[in-house]
């Protein structure tokens, strides 16, 4: 029933935010070494406090070593071969909207960010960071009104330096991991969001990351801190020209909840993927962790990865607080020759700590994905409970489909529960939907929503409907 | 670690068979296990030294089956002391493997071994003496139940070596029973070949002493139509490692494996499963539990691997898990890789203790709460025991495990 010279005619639809603006940009030369770490801090006019932070953790990194557990098969990183800053060049100081560069806003129309603040019914502040710099950051007065702080981290370092020096590097030390150690020495941008006590953040705070230079890293860092009984959602996009080459994307988020707080932080990464030969594309090593610090307070993490050449991901939770709550819902897909190998970490450390995991992975051409996630009950972790669920759904028979889950538990009043499934298109299914008069790819389509369908329902609305739309272009015509 | 030095040094003995110089060979650049791989990572460090501390025994001290009902439809052996078998009756045969056929089926599983994944059964080879290899090939049906004994002498380490072929439409109960005696390291590796059509019900029984230890390696490779069913219990031992290595060489066939594992004090024992499905249709349905009291720990790996050819593969894996003190801990990591798409694979993993709203219950019923616990065990045992041929009336297993819980 099922045509098979389909599946290799792999996605059609090229990547539509592809493009390169052309626009000045002033870069520092490539390398890395305490000189340019020295420069990159100078140009930022940082405190010393950062300064020392920023060596220290180079010199952690320079005695690490690049992992390899996760069998990700790619070309050695040339460090020395990226240039770790690179801001387009513009006036120096903003004081509005209209001072920023109209072709950057431009770039930003593209992509559809709402950048002018005239698309208010759109409800959602964003903060645009444009390969190393952060470059407006909209509905600021509105948020200060409320006592919100959303502004760029290099900002936040001027004008919030206490809370900064308070808690960055608190939830992933710069020692972590090789690539946290490496975003921790040069990172240039990032957000930072501090939501004082007992406000509800009166709308959604968004960041858009676009890396428009071929050969400059993108290391930014965020942090957002949620203060007593607050909460906050925040959404993260990410996207690339198309280069032949690799670039290199290791950025850091840190989130920290106190007593009854919540984060909710949904990400729709979409990276250049590359092409179908493999050939260029982002590699996104990432570290994400929140620490639930605070009684009952709460993070949530919901993601579609649909982009990147490779991804690295695992947004994770420390479930300090008694009653805390971590979550974990992804949906990643990959095609052509991409490879995934995501998946969350939930330590229970307090008591009564929850946590739920929900993963759904779909490959497909020759594409690799996997699930690797970690569950540990520590011994103070009594009635602490866990429930993951892993499903796979493979397209094709080139894709392969893993599933990692370690579990480990040292207290016996706590309950774990995890179950995998691995699956493809029912035909029966398909049969059924094409028999009801549906076209075949929205038939797939369709089944491919409903699969995520648990993660959909956890993202915001907006982000929700693009994440949908975006697995249907990605997956048009790779399956047979 | 006299063992490792002699690895080391490899001072080439006259006396050793050829395949103990081979496995010598492959260990010798790296005697150790690498103590950061996945599969040893949770391995607890100064346990495995102890296992290689005590000296190579290869006669062992006059051994006593301690388990006397010997019913006379049995067919018992014991590695090291039975040499010379065979035994050829209407419907089957059982025979000892040919000197040649025994060489030449080692050196072939051993090429593909790997220094890591391999080092319990490299090191099993390059120990055991050739008395201690028993090869047996099977043929025919209605073959009484057969039991093989493993065993190690006090303050010694002994290697044991089996090595079964089950011919085309062979069918066969076979209960391999490994005993540790107080202070003493028991090196075990079994390598089963089933042929076509072939089906066999596997148990096997470790059952330590105090401050025993084993390493016991267990290769299957089956054939086409070929059904093996594995049950399998390890308890008291100090450390034990038990590593599974099932391989359908052309896929249609069936494997049905229920472990476990019961650790207390501060014992570690571990399980270490790796399916492999190299042909389509094959099925797979595995259950591992652990039970971990005191100090102990219990550890369960498995992996199913179903590559492309794989097609309709229909796999499962479940680790259930019950943890029963604050010091003792449990890891458990299923593992799926998957290429082939039209598959049916799963898994699951559960840790938990004892269900309180059953014991509940079961207390307002009139039962003590020592009865109710005893009542939930024995069923949590129970699916695992019966599934351990010839050992239901005779062993006495779940009374055993049931007395000393």
């Amino acid at each position: 029933m099922v045509n098979k010279n389909l599946v290799k005619d792999v996605v059609k639809e090229p990547y539509k935010y592809g493009f390169v603006t052309d626009i000045e940009t002033e870069k520092i030369k490539k390398g890395l070494n305490e000189d340019i770490i020295k420069l990159i801090s100078q140009k930022k006019e940082e405190p010393k406090f950062l300064l020392d932070f920023r060596l220290k953790a180079f010199k952690k990194w320079q005695k690490m070593k690049e992992p390899d557990w996760a069998a990700l098969g790619y070309k050695k990183i040339d460090y020395q071969d990226i240039i770790y800053y690179s801001a387009p060049k513009q006036k120096e100081k903003i004081s509005s909207l209209d001072e920023v560069d109209p072709k950057l806003l431009e770039t930003f129309d593209k992509l559809g960010i709402p950048l002018t603040e005239q698309k208010k019914l759109t409800n959602v502040a964003v903060d645009a960071v444009f390969d190393s710099v952060s470059i407006a950051t909209t509905f600021r007065e509105e948020l200060a009104e409320h006592g919100v702080i959303f502004c760029s981290i290099s900002e936040a370092v001027k004008n919030h330096a206490d809370l900064i020096e308070k808690y960055l590097g608190t939830v992933v030390p710069a020692s972590d991991n090789y690539f946290a150690a490496l975003n921790s020495a040069v990172f240039s941008d990032g957000s930072f969001v501090y939501i004082p006590k007992g406000v509800a953040c009166p709308m959604d705070l968004s960041s858009y990351f676009r890396i428009n230079s071929g050969d400059s890293g993108q290391f930014e860092r965020t942090l957002i801190i949620a203060e007593e009984s607050s909460s906050v959602s925040y959404l993260e996009g990410c996207t690339a020209p198309m280069f032949d080459t690799n670039t290199l994307h290791a950025a850091v988020v840190e989130l920290v909840a106190l007593d009854d707080a919540s984060i909710k932080y949904s990400t729709v990464q979409n990276w250049y993927a590359g092409d179908e030969e493999g050939i260029g594309g982002i590699f996104n090593f990432v570290t994400k962790r929140g620490k639930c610090l605070g009684k009952r307070s709460k993070i949530s993490w919901s993601q579609v990865e649909t982009g990147s050449a490779i991804t690295w991901k695992y947004p994770s939770c420390l479930l300090l607080g008694e009653e805390s709550v971590g979550e974990f819902y992804s949906v990643a897909l990959t095609n052509n020759l991409q490879q995934a190998d995501t998946g969350t970490k939930m330590i229970h450390i307090g008591p009564k700590t929850k946590s739920t995991i929900v993963s759904k992975g779909i490959s497909a051409g020759n594409s690799k994905n996997s699930y690797r996630g970690l569950v540990k009950m520590g011994t103070k972790a009594t009635g602490s409970r866990n429930y993951s669920q892993c499903d796979s759904m493979l397209i094709g028979d080139q894709a392969s489909a893993n599933t990692f889950p370690y579990i480990k538990s040292q207290q016996p009043n706590s309950e774990i529960e995890h179950e995998a499934s691995t699956c493809r298109i029912s035909e029966d299914q398909l049969f059924y939907l094409q028999t009801r008069g549906i076209e075949f790819e929205e038939a797939v389509s369709m089944m491919v929503s409903g699969f995520c369908r648990d993660v959909f329902n956890q993202l915001p609305m907006e982000f929700a409907a693009e994440a949908d739309k975006l697995l249907a272009l990605k997956l048009e015509g790779s399956v047979g | 670690m006299e063992i490792i030095e002699k690895i080391k040094t490899n001072k080439s003995n006259e006396n050793l068979t050829e395949i103990q110089k081979i496995c010598l060979h492959k260990l010798q650049s790296s005697p150790l296990p690498n103590p950061k791989s996945e599969l040893w990572r949770l391995s607890n460090k100064s346990k495995l030294s102890n296992f290689l501390d005590y000296s190579v025994n290869e006669k062992d001290s006059k051994f006593d089956i301690p388990y006397p009902k010997n019913s006379q439809s049995t067919i018992r052996l014991i590695i090291g002391e039975n040499c010379q078998i065979k035994l050829i009756e209407k419907n089957y045969s059982i025979q000892q493997l040919s000197e040649d056929e025994l060489q030449k089926y080692i050196k072939e599983q051993i090429s593909n071994f790997d220094q890591n994944e391999n080092w319990s059964g490299l090191l099993n080879l390059s120990l055991s003496c050739k008395n201690n290899i028993l090869g047996l090939k099977i043929n025919g049906s209605k073959i009484p139940p057969i039991e093989i004994f493993s065993h190690a002498s006090s303050n010694s380490l002994n290697a044991k070596t089996l090595v079964i072929f089950l011919e085309n439409n062979c069918d066969v109960e076979l209960l391999q029973v490994n005993l540790g005696k107080e202070n003493s390291s028991l090196s075990q590796s079994t390598f089963f070949c089933l042929k076509e059509n072939s089906s066999v019900n596997h148990g096997v029984v470790s059952y330590g002493e105090n401050r025993s230890n084993l390493l016991n390696s267990l290769n299957v490779i089956q054939q086409k139509n070929s059904s093996y069913n594995l049950g399998s219990l390890h308890f008291k031992f100090n450390y034990a490692r038990f590593e599974i290595s099932i391989k359908q060489s052309a896929g249609n066939a069936k494997t049905n494996i229920k472990g476990m594992q019961i650790t207390k004090k501060d014992e570690q024992i571990s399980t270490y499963a790796k399916i492999e499905f190299n042909g389509p249709n094959g099925f797979l349905d595995q259950i591992n539990k652990s039970l971990a009291d005191d100090k102990s720990h219990a550890i369960f790996e498995g992996s199913i691997i179903v590559p492309k050819i794989a097609q309709r593969t229909d796999a499962s894996q479940l680790s259930r898990n019950l943890l029963l003190s604050n010091l003792a801990q449990i890891d458990t990591k299923p593992q799926l890789e998957i290429i082939a798409d039209d598959v049916k694979c799963k898994h699951g993993a559960t840790i938990s203790q004892l269900n309180e709203e059953e014991l509940f219950y079961m207390r307002t019923r009139g039962i003590t709460l020592t009865e109710a616990s005893k009542l939930q065990l024995s069923s949590y045992f129970q699916e695992i025991i019966s599934f351990i041929p010839i050992s239901k009336d005779k062993w006495d297993l779940l009374d055993k495990l049931l007395n000393e819980n």
